[in-house]
């Protein structure tokens, strides 16, 4: 045990010490921080910062009632999204008028002046964004035709307004033949939520799965997966074979079990690549606090509490799992080969198998219980990706997620332990890679 | 109980047999000699000793036991084909392959403090393997297969690719070592360092022990057909002595007689005494390396 922690404590230390390590965490997180903020800056060079306030004057002619109305329509829209109206940092200069639609923009209308011709001066001396021209109705009609004069093209503002243009139409036509509440029935847009059927049978547990939130934390679980396997399972394979064609691996193998070599190993990267992923989670996660983002994400309508801890906790475990599987695997590999430069081609067919359980992972994530999932998801080295995304995205009853579980479970044992047996053969061979058949061989001369 | 003991180790490879029933014991406070031309078995019959492979007939005893676990922290070893980690610092491995071998990190840290200074390769501690010259990073080999005070100590090649310098600073630490009472399982293709440092070897010629035993005895028992004669003028008539086959004069005034016969000696040193002074006169006694070469043939490089 204490031999282990050594081997921990040792790959560890130096894998995080080297400057390779260092560097591409530090540019792979600078990215991130970059990527992470490209909204914020499209949003700053855009100048939208400026343009959440817009100014609309109402060229209402004839149709004054009209455009009252249409003001109207639009205060009230803003009063009904709450969560919406306190973002924006200059709460002092919603007076008169002043709405806030989306959480980004602001309309704030213009009561002086109502002439078209004015109107157009005064956005071309730059007072003004725009105006809503009410014209006469199209023939049959009784509501007036709007048109929308501006010199930008902003679909959120023109959105807003036809929204509100709309409540004043309904309410126009029907004239008071309808209650206040009736109205505000009409004006909410119809909600339309898929539930899966077995959710309906199940307890409420479940319900807030098929959530946006779910689906992109499923994704990100399977690009963790991919990603980081890749990196720890080639850097578990590498150092063993720099160990290996080094030769410190015969210094080592006399003072330590291999069984205990490799494990020390794979847990030592594992750390390694959970640090690099937990700087990643902590960048990330304070961009989510910060507040421009939540602005960024209330956009779009998501939320993270509606995220669900099932499956934030299953897909950590299937990864951890997963990661044990495939790295007593690399490791093995490792062993087998005894220069560095031999390597890419070993890890080959891990790296297939690898890419085989992401793609059918991302690919099904719009189909998550066909048969294809189903078999895969007990299929060991599938199921870290493609049960997750059952679980996050389908329907995966709790006997055959228990099943999943098990094989995988049983899956790591075998293979560790043949991985173990290979690994104790491989680190005394040198010279070329040898065949299945040569180690088949070694193994039995060696007696292990 | 002998640290050490082998008896009539076996192991095959695939057909054809890497070791034929080997038997040997050394010693504590002992540097046992195990010689043999290159793929002899020495490296296979050292990894057998370390644990690393089981012999297929026969057994080894360690201080009469059979092999467990905690014979690790008890044995240390220094490849044929050295190596440690290059590219990390020489304190950091060395502890690290001292805690492998059971030691408490502060014993270990005194332990490593010694062997530097004990090698005078103290500016050496913070350096990384890489930045060493091939002497020094064999001395560090050294050190890592020592720092944790083996009871049982093999060395494949000790002192290959040293310097005279510093083969004289390993060979005074073995010296040392045997004094403080390990056992040490030692392999060389120098004679010459057997002869000073071995009391009992062992010749493995094609997997098979072909002469084995007390070094002297071993010495003893092959005839010595050697003579050097050195006299102020030159001799005539030593190639008519009954037993002499071959005459050599050197260069520098020197005979070298191969004889068949120990009587022939003093026929010849009788025949230089009477046509002249003698300088020098001695009956040799084979080297090593001639028993060697004899035994396993010219395959030695």
């Amino acid at each position: 045990m204490n031999k282990l922690g050594a081997v921990i404590g040792f790959t560890y230390r130096n894998k995080t010490k080297t400057k390779s390590f260092r560097w591409t965490t530090l540019v792979l997180l600078m990215l991130l921080v970059v990527g992470l903020n490209i909204p914020y800056f499209i949003q700053l060079f855009s100048g939208q910062s400026d343009k959440d306030l817009v100014r609309i004057g109402i060229a209402s002619g004839s149709y004054q009632q009209i455009a009252e109305q249409i003001k109207e329509a639009a205060d009230k829209t803003a009063a009904t999204k709450p969560a919406a109206a306190n973002n924006t940092g200059n709460a002092g200069a919603a007076e008169v008028n002043a709405l806030r639609g989306t959480g980004v923009t602001r309309i704030e209308w213009e009561a002086e002046p109502t002439d078209a011709a004015k109107l157009r001066q005064q956005i071309e001396a730059g007072k003004l964004d725009g105006y809503l021209q009410l014209q006469k109705p199209a023939a049959g009609e009784t509501f007036p035709s709007i048109t929308y004069v501006s010199e930008k093209n902003n679909a959120g503002v023109q959105a807003m307004l036809q929204a509100a243009a709309q409540t004043a139409k309904v309410r126009s036509v029907t004239s008071g033949q309808l209650t206040e509440a009736q109205l505000n029935e009409i004006g909410t847009p119809v909600s339309l939520t898929r539930v899966a059927l077995d959710d309906m049978k199940g307890t409420d547990s479940k319900s807030g799965a098929l959530t946006m939130e779910n689906y992109i934390l499923v994704y990100l679980l399977l690009i963790l997966f991919f990603i980081s396997l890749t990196m720890t399972g080639n850097m578990i394979a590498s150092e063993i074979t720099a160990e290996k064609s080094s030769r410190v691996m015969e210094i080592l193998i006399t003072s330590v079990s291999p069984l205990t070599q490799m494990f020390g190993k794979i847990i030592g990267i594992f750390l390694v690549g959970l640090t690099q992923m937990g700087l990643y989670a902590i960048v990330f996660i304070v961009h989510l606090m910060l507040p421009y983002y939540q602005q960024v994400l209330a956009q779009f309508d998501i939320h993270i509490s509606n995220l669900s801890w099932e499956v934030a906790v299953l897909g950590l475990v299937y990864y951890v799992l997963g990661y044990f599987l495939y790295s007593t695997l690399y490791a093995a590999v490792g062993s087998i080969v005894s220069r560095t430069e031999d390597l890419g081609q070993a890890v080959s067919l891990l790296t297939v198998l690898t890419l085989a359980a992401f793609y059918i992972g991302i690919f099904s994530m719009t189909n998550p219980d066909s048969m294809l999932m189903k078999i895969s998801s007990y299929i060991p080295f599938f199921s870290p990706t493609t049960a997750i995304v059952r679980i996050g995205l389908g329907n995966m009853p709790w006997w055959e997620l228990t099943i999943s579980l098990i094989i995988l479970v049983i899956a790591i044992f075998i293979f560790g332990w043949l991985s173990a047996k290979i690994y104790r053969t491989g680190v005394l061979m040198y010279g070329k890679r040898p065949s299945w058949k040569e180690i088949r061989k070694a193994m039995k001369a060696y007696k292990i | 109980m002998n640290p050490l003991m082998l008896d009539q180790i076996v192991k095959q490879y695939a057909g054809h047999t890497a070791v034929d029933h080997l038997s040997l014991q050394v010693e504590e406070g002992e540097i046992y000699g195990l010689l043999g031309a290159n793929g002899a078995g020495k490296t296979t019959t050292m990894r057998m000793v370390l644990g690393l492979i089981h012999p297929d007939e026969g057994s080894i005893r360690y201080h009469g036991q059979p092999y467990r676990t905690e014979l690790q922290a008890m044995m240390g070893y220094l490849p044929e084909e050295r190596g440690l980690y290059p590219k990390v610092k020489i304190s950091d491995q060395m502890l690290y392959l001292a805690q492998l071998r059971g030691m408490k990190a502060t014993d270990a840290r005194q332990s490593l403090d010694y062997w530097l200074q004990r090698f005078d390769a103290m500016e050496y501690r913070e350096k990384r393997i890489e930045e060493l010259s091939k002497g020094n990073q064999q001395k560090m080999g050294f050190v890592a297969a020592v720092i944790h005070r083996p009871k049982i100590l093999i060395l494949d090649e000790a002192f290959s690719g040293l310097d005279p310098v510093n083969v004289e600073m390993l060979k005074q630490v073995v010296l040392e070592l045997r004094k403080e009472g390990t056992a040490i399982l030692f392999s060389t293709h120098r004679m010459e360092h057997v002869e000073e440092l071995c009391r009992h070897i062992t010749v493995l010629r094609r997997s098979k022990p072909v002469l084995q035993g007390d070094l002297n005895e071993i010495k003893n028992s092959y005839p010595r057909e050697k003579v050097v004669l050195r006299t102020a003028s030159e001799i005539q008539g030593l190639d008519t002595i009954e037993g002499v086959t071959e005459v050599v004069r050197q260069d520098n005034g020197r005979y070298m007689i191969r004889i068949e016969q120990e009587q022939a000696a003093q026929q010849i040193l009788q025949l230089a005494m009477s046509q002249g002074a003698v300088d020098q006169f001695e009956v040799k006694e084979p080297t090593l390396n001639e028993i060697f070469i004899k035994v396993v043939g010219s395959s030695h490089e």
